[in-house]
């Protein structure tokens, strides 16, 4: 490989909650991630310094400081106030005003780093269309192209599923099945020696999981998102509530998960003939509660499974999978 | 029964080779570019029907309905085939490279950590290595490269004293005035003579002029005219007198094949003899050369049978032989009965007669003829 290749490509993983960059550096990968969010705080002076005296990314708009990225949630808190997201289902959300220009703000901060005399490639992350639909990506995909582009990049999208098997499948030459559980989506894809076989999404993940157990407790989503990532796991039993409905709502998406696995694979007639079991893999923020492995190959081997699955196992960086599969492949275009 | 296993899918002969390749990467890019589709094959095919007037045109149509895969592996893998076949025995790649270093050199010779000791007396340059071109095995220019890839064995083809004592002077004259020649030729990077020694002839930097019109493949491509992608080196022999090969050459002409292995990172299936590559393209024959076009030691110079490999001149390029070349290689090469079955699966599988496919693929061989003979001007062509 060309060594100054190297330095002159990205992966970005452009996710409902989290927005990751992943960098080659020597011979490791280096990720940068952002919270895909915003909140908007009143406008004042003395907050505006402070902000730019702690390089806080914000904006000012409107007679407001919009903090966007990790911090927004520390001033969602602060304010008691739930952040505001430029996605939603894994695409930007048209009922958003400002995910527009949000997204554009998040990109062009995380992205600023980044910059060269060179023009970068940059493969980015797009979902599946969801399963049983065919909802159109092109505005999502083209707009998210149209800023990296802007911002004098070569963007090339990837889908979010095969980025998995890109970044975790080497060892089955790039044979076998990824799933990115995120914020907005679950991503299904397999792919057979690198191509693409199937390619779906289903609309149920952690914002799913979050949303309802809120509904359920009387809490705020945000708060729910915390509980899930800092305490809930698969293996025990919870006397509190918020634990008990993860636990219920978690249970819900997996089996969704399952059946659409399930559905989708029977159903495709071209299905290829592997002449072995292939492995599948696991990632994203939805599957990091320990026992989550566990808890969904229980429950797709509870199921008649249409292929030979060989091992069902965890990205060893759940978080940052996607992206460095979509620097891999933007490596490899290089 | 060779042939019954190459009818079954190459995927596992695919998966093989990617598996060779330890950077996730590159292993990635050689998937990539083997499963992608093959819209190469119907752009040059569609160059070819420019020219070759109704015939060409309807296999052009044909390669051009050939369907964008779907998503369905088995079209892929199907599609791969007609463009793609295996270049190499999975066994082949299997080979590891020894690491072997310079340990000294001195004005007049040069000592490797394998006991390869190399002479330098007669050592010339040529002209400088070219960067050389790296085709698609659909025949589109894909990459350049500019460090050799591969070793190409010859003959030095002279005249051979009985290897015997009391000759020790003919075979010391004979082998001097063999290299002088070569020397004046710049016809070999490398000359071993009967006693095995090793003589470096033109530099490594240069290229040397010893395989004239040629084609080899292996899985980064197809390489054209080997004078600048291939180093040469030559046993002081004859073809017909195999068994005059003595002990001595053979185990020089290991280790000389470790170094450079280990020296350029060439893969053991790219170590081949001159008759493998030689083609003519004025009747479009292979082995217009026929240096050890049988019984190369391949196992005594520490490689696998490389004459199992297919020929990519006859699957990429269309080339065939005649009975003369098969009387030449004695033993029929396991190489060649797969090429000829790839061009046959191809030519089915596109609802093309062999023959025709067949003209098609030489179009494409010639496109490319042209097109380096543009960029590189004459060559001497040995």
């Amino acid at each position: 490989m060309n060594q100054t290749s190297q330095f002159h490509a990205l992966g970005l993983d452009v996710g409902t909650s989290r927005i990751v960059i992943a960098s080659r550096a020597e011979d490791s990968f280096r990720y940068e991630s952002q919270l895909n969010a915003f909140v908007a705080i009143p406008y004042s002076k003395i907050t505006e310094g402070v902000l730019e005296r702690e390089k806080v990314p914000h904006t000012v708009k409107a007679g407001q400081i919009i903090v966007h990225g990790n911090e927004s949630e520390k001033f969602a808190g602060l304010l008691n106030a739930e952040t505001r997201r430029p996605m939603t289902a894994g695409v930007l959300d048209a009922k958003e005003p400002d995910s527009l220009a949000m997204i554009r703000e998040i990109l062009a901060t995380m992205l600023n780093g980044h910059q060269s005399d060179r023009k970068k490639k940059v493969c980015f992350t797009v979902p599946a269309p969801p399963l049983g639909a065919e909802g159109s990506l092109t505005y999502h995909e083209a707009t998210v192209r149209q800023i990296l582009t802007d911002l004098n990049y070569e963007p090339t999208g990837i889908n979010e599923g095969l980025a998995i098997v890109y970044s975790e499948l080497e060892s089955s030459n790039y044979t076998g099945i990824g799933i990115s559980l995120g914020g907005g989506l679950c991503n299904v894809c397999l792919a057979y020696l690198s191509v693409p076989i199937i390619s779906f999404s289903i609309p149920k993940a952690g914002d799913y999981i979050d949303t309802n157990a809120a509904a359920v407790t009387g809490e705020r989503a945000n708060r729910i998102r915390l509980t899930k990532e800092d305490s809930f796991h698969f293996n025990g039993f919870f006397a509190d509530k918020v634990h008990q409905v993860l636990g219920v709502y978690y249970d819900d998406m997996i089996r969704s998960l399952v059946t659409a696995l399930k559905e989708a694979f029977t159903r495709t007639s071209s299905l290829p003939k592997f002449n072995r079991p292939i492995p599948m893999v696991l990632s994203g923020g939805t599957a990091l509660p320990p026992g989550f492995r566990d808890r969904f190959e229980k429950l797709l081997w509870e199921q008649e499974f249409p292929i030979a699955v060989s091992d069902i196992r965890l990205a060893q960086n759940p978080l940052h999978a996607t992206a460095k599969g979509a620097l891999v492949c933007a490596l490899s275009d290089s | 029964m060779a042939r019954i296993s190459i009818l079954e899918p190459p995927v596992s002969a695919l998966e093989l080779r990617a598996g060779q390749i330890a950077d996730p990467v590159e292993r990635l890019r050689f998937l990539r570019q083997e499963m992608r589709p093959k819209a190469r094959l119907a752009k040059v095919t569609a160059r070819s029907h420019r020219r070759a007037g109704w015939l060409a045109a309807g296999l052009a149509a044909l390669v051009v309905l050939v369907p964008v895969p779907t998503g369905s592996a088995e079209t892929l893998a199907r599609e791969r085939l007609l463009v793609s076949p295996d270049t190499t025995n999975p066994a082949i790649m299997l080979e590891p490279a020894p690491r072997v270093w310079l340990v000294d050199r001195s004005g007049s010779s040069e000592l490797y950590s394998n006991g390869l000791r190399i002479d330098l007396r007669y050592a010339v340059s040529n002209r400088p290595r070219r960067q050389f071109p790296i085709f698609s095995t659909g025949g589109v220019r894909q990459g350049e490269g500019n460090a050799p890839v591969g070793i190409v064995y010859h003959t030095t083809e002279s005249n051979l004293a009985p290897f015997e004592e009391k000759e020790n002077r003919r075979l010391q004259v004979s082998g001097r005035s063999s290299i002088e020649v070569v020397r004046q030729e710049r016809a070999y990077h490398y000359q071993i003579d009967r006693f095995g020694r090793v003589f470096r002839v033109v530099q490594e930097s240069d290229a040397a002029n010893h395989a004239g019109a040629s084609v080899w493949a292996d899985s980064r491509g197809v390489y054209v005219n080997l004078n600048d992608s291939f180093l040469g080196v030559s046993l002081e022999g004859q073809t017909s007198a195999a068994e005059a090969t003595t002990p001595a050459q053979i185990a020089s002409a290991k280790v000389l094949t470790e170094m450079l292995r280990s020296r350029y990172a060439i893969p053991a299936g790219n170590c081949v003899t001159h008759a493998q590559v030689s083609v003519n393209p004025q009747n479009m024959h292979i082995g217009d050369h026929t240096d050890w076009a049988g019984k190369f030691p391949y196992a005594g110079v520490g490689l696998p049978d490389n004459y199992a490999i297919p020929l990519a001149s006859l699957y990429v390029f269309g080339f065939t032989y005649d009975s003369v070349f098969l009387r030449v290689t004695g033993t029929r090469w396991r190489g060649l009965d797969l090429a000829e079955l790839w061009v046959a699966r191809q030519a089915a599988a596109e609802g093309a007669e062999t023959g025709k496919y067949r003209s098609v693929l030489r179009r494409r061989y010639k496109d490319i003829e042209v097109a380096l003979k543009e960029e590189q001007g004459e060559e001497v062509v040995k």
